[in-house]
C-alpha cells in the first residue's frame, strides 16, 4: 500500500534506537512495535515492501501519542510527526482508523455555536451526575456559563480555538488580563478563527485540517499581527499550517503564530516595569507540553516568564516525556494513556511541588483528572499581579 | 504458542508479522534475522519457563535487549523464540558495602548511572548508545565507550551473573569476593553474545564519581596531527578518562544537532577528558594542553560548566545516528589497531574509501586504537552495497595486517562472523566452539552467531530444522 509518505524522510532513519528512551510507549511497553523506529521500519515495510497492513500493523500506529519526543531526540532529525501524520492520513481515507463517532465529534469542533452549546448541554449533564466523567477523560466539573470575550486593543491576536474557549476560558480571559498588564492591546480570535485543526490532523483528517487552516487564515487574515497562542498544540498546529498547505501565504501566516510564553519572555520587562510583585507562595512544577518542548521547542519561555511571579520554579527530571494526554488521545487510548501519565506524576512527587504549571489544555485536564493541582502558567501570573494590585 | 502464553501470560508473547518483523532486527544494516514467537519475560522464572518450553519444541532461544546492536547480535536465525528483556528493567539493590549493585538485564545503562546519582558513584561504561542501551546487551558484547580507556570494559565491571542455560537451570557465575574460587566462568561468559545462556540478574561494580572533571577539545587543521597528539600524550604517561577523535565530515554532521560548538574548519578534533583529584586534573590538563599546541593544534577548548561538557559529549555519542544528514545508511568498522599506527591505518582507510568512491565518517576511541569508520551510502542506488561490502573487507584486512583485532566493542554477531578465520587459527575455533559447548551443548541459545559457518555444526543443524518447521502456529 502506498501511504504517500516522501522517501527521503522515510529512509532518513538509520534506527540507531536513540528515541527509544525518548519514546512513551516504548517505555511503558518495552516492545518494538510501540517504538518510532519501529514505526518507521513498519511504515517502510508497507510502503516500499508491500507488507500487509494488519491490524497489528494499525495498532502499532495507534498507539502513537503523537507527542515528537522522538524527534528531539533524533540525531538525524527524522521529521517524525509528519510521517506519522502522513501515515494515518492514508489509513484513515481507507476508514481503517479513526471510527464514524469520532469524525463526527471532530466534525462538531468547527460549528461554534453548536459547540458551545453542546458544551454546556455536557456540563449540566455531568452536574446532575449523568456523565461517568472519569470514563470519557472529562474534567469532573465544567463552567456552565462563559464570561464574555471582549477586545481591549488591537496589538495582537489571542487565538481561542475551541475545546478550550468552551472548557477553559477563565484561562484565556487570565491570559489576556495579563498581556494587557504589559501594555498589550489584545483581540480574542472567537468565531473568527473557530478551530486550529490539531486534532484533525492527528487523526489523520487530511484535507478537513486544509480545509480549517485556509478559514483560520482567513479570519485572521488582513494585517500581519502576531497572533499569540495559550494552547501548545493549537499553537503547534498553526504554526505548522506552512508546512501542510505548502503555500508563501500559509508560510508567512505560521510566522506570525507565537506561543504566549515565548512571546511575553521578551517582554517580561515592560510588565515588570509596570507592576511592583509579591511573587506567589508556591512552589511550581513546570510540566512541558510535548507540543510546546518538541514541537515548538519554545517550552524554555514557560520557567522564565513564571520565576518573577511564583517563590520557587522547580523543572521535572523525566526529560520532557510525555503525559500521556495527546489530545484525544487519552479517550482513546484510556489504558496507555494512563499507564503513561502515572510517570508523570511520580516525577510531579519528587519535585516536591504542590502546583503544576501547564500551558496545554489537554495536558492539564489530563493530570487534573490524576488529582494534580494544574494551572495555566500565566494564571499564576495574573494571580500574582491581582494580589499585588490590591 | 500455546505453551508460552500459559507459563507467562498470553499477554506478554507475540506472535503476529508487525512484532516479528521488529524483532527480527537490531541497528545493524543485516536483514535477514527471523523471528519466532517474541517473549516479554518479566521474571527469571519467566526466562526460565520461555527456555524450558523452546528446548522441548526442539526450538532455539535468542535473547534480545533494545536491539541497539551493531553487528546483528541479536538478530534471530532460523526463527527461534526470541526473549525480550526489555521489560525485565529493575535496580534490585545497591550494595555500597561491596561496591556493587544487583540489576536486571534490561536496565539501560544511564537510566543505571542515574538511578546511582544519589550515592555519589555511576557505572562506568558507557557505550555511545549507553542512552538507550541496557546492560545486558553490554554484557553480551563486552561493551566498550569512551570512559573505558581509564577504567575498562564491561568485564571489568560485572562482577557476577546469574545466568539461565540451554536446559532452564540457573547458575550464578561469579561472587562477590576480591578472589573467586576455581575458573572465572563469569569472565567466559561475558562476551559471549547470548551463546552460553541468558543473564537474568548482574552484579555490576560501583565506581566512584570523580571529584573533578575536565573536558577539553583539541581541533587539528590535520588528522594526522590529531593522531599524533593521541600517542603523544599516552607516551607521556598520562591516563585520560576518555580520548575520542571525530573527523571534519563526522563534527559537520553531529554539529547540527548537538549544537556543542564544534569548528567546521578543523580537519579533526579530540574530546579529551581528565578526571582525578582537582589539582592532578590541572596538571594533566595543562600537559596535554601543552600537547596539542606541540603538534599545532588550532585551539584548545576547555568545557566552562556542565551545560558545555554534556553538549560535546551529546556530540560525540550521537555520531552513529547523525549520519543520516550526510546518507540515509551505514556500514560501521570496530576494528582495533595499535595506537602507535594509527596516522598510516587513518590515511590507508581514507585512500580505500576514495578507490570505492564512497563517503566515510571517522569518530572512534582514539585512546585505545578502536576505530569506527562509517561508510556512509545510498542503499538505493545500484552497486552501492558491494561497494560498501568490498572497502569494508579492506579496511578489516588492512587492520588486521596492523597486527589490529576484528571488534572492539560492537561484537562480532552474523555481520563479522566469516572474518573470523581471518584473524584466528582452525585449532582457535574449535577451542572456541568447545567452551560454547560446555556452556550448550545443543546449541540451542541464541545460534549462527560469531563462529564462522564451518565451526558450529550443531548449529547449522538447529537452524534447518527449525527452518523446517514453518512457521509458528
Amino acid at each position: 500500500m502506498d501511504l504517500g509518505l516522501h522517501d527521503d524522510e522515510l529512509v532518513a532513519c538509520v534506527s540507531c534506537g536513540l528515541c527509544l528512551p525518548h519514546c512513551p510507549t516504548f517505555v511503558i511497553t518495552g516492545r518494538d512495535t510501540e517504538s518510532p523506529r519501529g514505526r518507521i521500519a513498519l511504515m517502510r515495510a508497507v510502503q516500499n515492501e508491500d507488507a500487509p497492513v494488519t491490524d497489528d500493523l494499525i495498532r502499532s500506529m495507534e498507539t502513537c501519542v503523537q507527542c515528537r519526543g522522538c524527534e528531539t531526540a533524533c540525531p538525524s532529525a527524522v521529521p517524525f510527526g509528519h510521517l506519522m501524520e502522513g501515515t494515518r492520513a492514508a489509513l484513515a481515507a481507507t476508514g481503517r482508523i479513526t471510527p464514524r463517532w469520532q469524525r463526527l465529534a471532530l466534525k462538531g469542533l468547527r460549528h461554534r455555536r453548536l459547540l458551545m452549546a453542546g458544551s454546556t448541554l455536557l456540563a449540566l449533564a455531568i452536574r446532575l451526575r449523568l456523565v461517568p466523567t472519569r470514563r470519557f477523560g472529562l474534567p469532573a466539573r465544567m463552567p456552565l456559563r462563559r464570561p464574555r470575550l471582549r477586545t481591549s486593543g488591537r496589538d495582537v491576536w489571542l487565538f481561542t480555538g475551541c475545546v478550550m474557549d468552551a472548557w477553559q476560558r477563565d484561562v484565556h480571559l487570565a491570559v489576556q488580563r495579563v498581556l494587557e498588564a504589559a501594555g498589550v492591546g489584545v483581540e480574542p480570535t472567537g468565531g473568527a478563527a473557530p478551530c486550529c485543526g490539531a486534532l484533525h490532523i492527528h487523526a489523520g483528517l487530511e484535507s478537513e485540517t486544509k480545509d480549517m487552516a485556509r478559514q483560520v487564515m482567513a479570519g485572521l487574515s488582513g494585517d500581519d499581527r502576531p497572533i499569540l497562542v495559550d494552547a501548545a498544540g493549537c499553537g503547534a498546529a498553526l504554526k505548522d499550517y506552512g508546512h501542510l498547505l505548502g503555500t508563501d501565504e500559509a508560510r508567512a501566516f505560521s510566522a506570525r503564530v507565537y506561543d504566549v510564553h515565548e512571546w511575553l519572555a521578551g517582554r517580561l520587562g515592560e510588565l515588570q516595569a509596570r507592576h511592583r510583585v509579591d511573587p506567589l507562595e508556591v512552589t511550581v512544577a513546570v510540566q512541558d507540553p510535548c507540543h510546546l518542548r518538541h514541537v515548538q521547542r519554545a517550552h524554555q519561555a514557560v520557567p522564565e516568564v513564571l520565576e518573577p511571579f511564583v517563590a520557587s520554579v522547580v523543572a521535572l527530571d523525566d526529560d520532557g516525556l510525555c503525559c500521556g494526554a495527546g489530545g484525544a488521545y487519552s479517550v482513546m487510548e484510556p489504558e496507555l494513556s494512563g499507564a503513561i501519565r502515572e510517570r508523570k506524576t511520580a516525577a510531579v512527587a519528587r519535585s516536591g511541588a504542590t502546583v503544576v504549571a501547564s500551558a496545554n489544555p489537554g495536558c492539564s485536564l489530563h493530570l487534573a483528572a490524576a488529582g494534580l493541582d494544574v494551572r495555566h502558567p500565566l494564571e499564576l501570573v495574573d494571580q500574582a499581579l491581582s494580589s499585588s494590585r490590591s | 504458542m500455546a505453551d508460552l502464553e500459559a507459563a507467562i501470560g498470553a499477554d506478554r508473547v507475540r506472535s503476529d508479522a508487525a512484532a516479528r518483523y521488529l524483532a527480527s532486527r537490531d541497528a545493524s544494516i543485516y536483514r535477514e534475522g527471523n523471528a519466532g514467537p517474541v517473549c516479554y519475560a518479566g521474571s527469571t522464572s519467566d526466562v526460565v519457563a520461555c527456555v524450558q518450553i523452546a528446548a522441548r519444541h526442539g526450538r532455539a532461544v535468542s535473547p534480545r535487549g533494545a536491539g541497539t546492536g551493531l553487528a546483528g547480535g541479536a538478530a534471530p536465525l532460523g526463527q527461534p523464540v526470541v526473549l525480550s528483556m526489555t521489560r525485565m528493567d529493575k535496580l534490585l539493590e545497591v550494595d555500597l558495602d561491596n561496591g556493587v549493585a544487583w540489576v536486571q538485564p534490561g536496565i539501560v545503562n544511564l537510566d543505571l548511572s542515574r538511578a546511582l546519582a544519589p550515592h555519589g558513584v555511576h557505572y562506568a561504561p558507557d557505550p555511545s548508545s549507553q542512552a538507550a542501551c541496557t546492560i545486558g546487551g553490554n554484557v553480551a558484547n563486552n561493551s566498550g565507550g569512551p570512559h573505558c580507556l581509564a577504567y575498562g570494559v564491561t568485564s571489568a565491571h560485572v562482577v557476577a551473573v546469574e545466568v539461565v542455560l540451554s536446559d532452564g537451570s540457573v547458575a550464578t557465575l561469579g561472587d562477590l569476593s576480591a578472589e573467586p574460587a576455581g575458573y572465572d566462568l563469569r569472565g567466559a561468559f561475558v562476551g559471549s553474545e547470548g551463546m552460553c545462556g541468558i543473564a537474568t540478574s548482574v552484579a555490576v561494580r560501583l565506581t566512584p564519581n570523580p571529584p573533578a572533571v575536565r573536558t577539553m577539545l583539541l581541533c587539528f587543521g590535520d588528522v594526522s596531527d590529531a593522531a599524533a597528539t593521541v600517542s603523544a600524550i599516552i607516551a607521556d604517561g598520562i591516563v585520560p578518562a576518555a580520548i575520542e577523535m571525530m573527523d571534519q565530515r563526522c563534527v559537520t554532521a553531529v554539529e547540527d544537532f548537538a549544537q556543542a560548538g564544534y569548528p567546521s574548519d578543523a580537519a579533526a578534533v579530540l574530546l579529551v577528558e581528565v578526571d582525578g583529584p582537582p589539582g592532578g586534573v590541572a596538571i594533566a590538563a595543562e600537559k596535554i594542553a601543552g600537547i596539542a599546541r606541540r603538534y599545532q593544534a588550532m585551539s584548545v577548548r576547555t568545557a566552562a560548566d556542565e551545560g558545555e561538557r554534556a553538549r560535546l559529549w551529546k556530540g560525540r555519542k550521537s555520531a552513529f545516528g547523525a549520519v543520516a544528514n550526510v546518507m540515509p545508511d551505514y556500514y560501521l568498522h570496530d576494528t582495533v589497531v595499535p595506537r602507535t599506527r594509527l596516522v598510516e591505518v587513518l590515511e590507508s582507510i581514507y585512500e580505500i574509501v576514495d578507490r570505492y568512491d564512497l563517503i566515510v565518517l571517522n569518530v572512534f576511541h582514539a585512546g585505545d586504537g578502536n576505530l569506527h569508520p562509517i561508510l556512509a551510502y545510498d542503499s538505493r542506488v545500484p552497486g552501492a552495497d558491494e561497494r560498501v561490502h568490498a572497502a569494508g573487507r579492506e579496511i578489516i584486512s588492512l587492520s588486521l595486517d596492523m597486527g589490529g583485532a576484528l571488534t572492539g566493542e560492537h561484537g562480532i554477531g552474523v555481520e563479522k562472523r566469516e572474518h573470523m578465520s581471518r584473524m584466528f587459527s582452525e585449532v582457535d575455533l574449535d577451542q572456541q566452539a568447545r567452551l560454547r559447548a560446555s556452556f550448550d551443548p545443543y546449541c540451542r541459545m541464541n545460534p549462527g552467531k560469531v563462529l564462522p559457518s564451518a565451526h558450529s555444526c550443531s548449529d547449522i543443524a538447529a537452524l534447518r530444522a527449525s527452518d523446517a518447521a514453518g512457521v509458528w502456529g
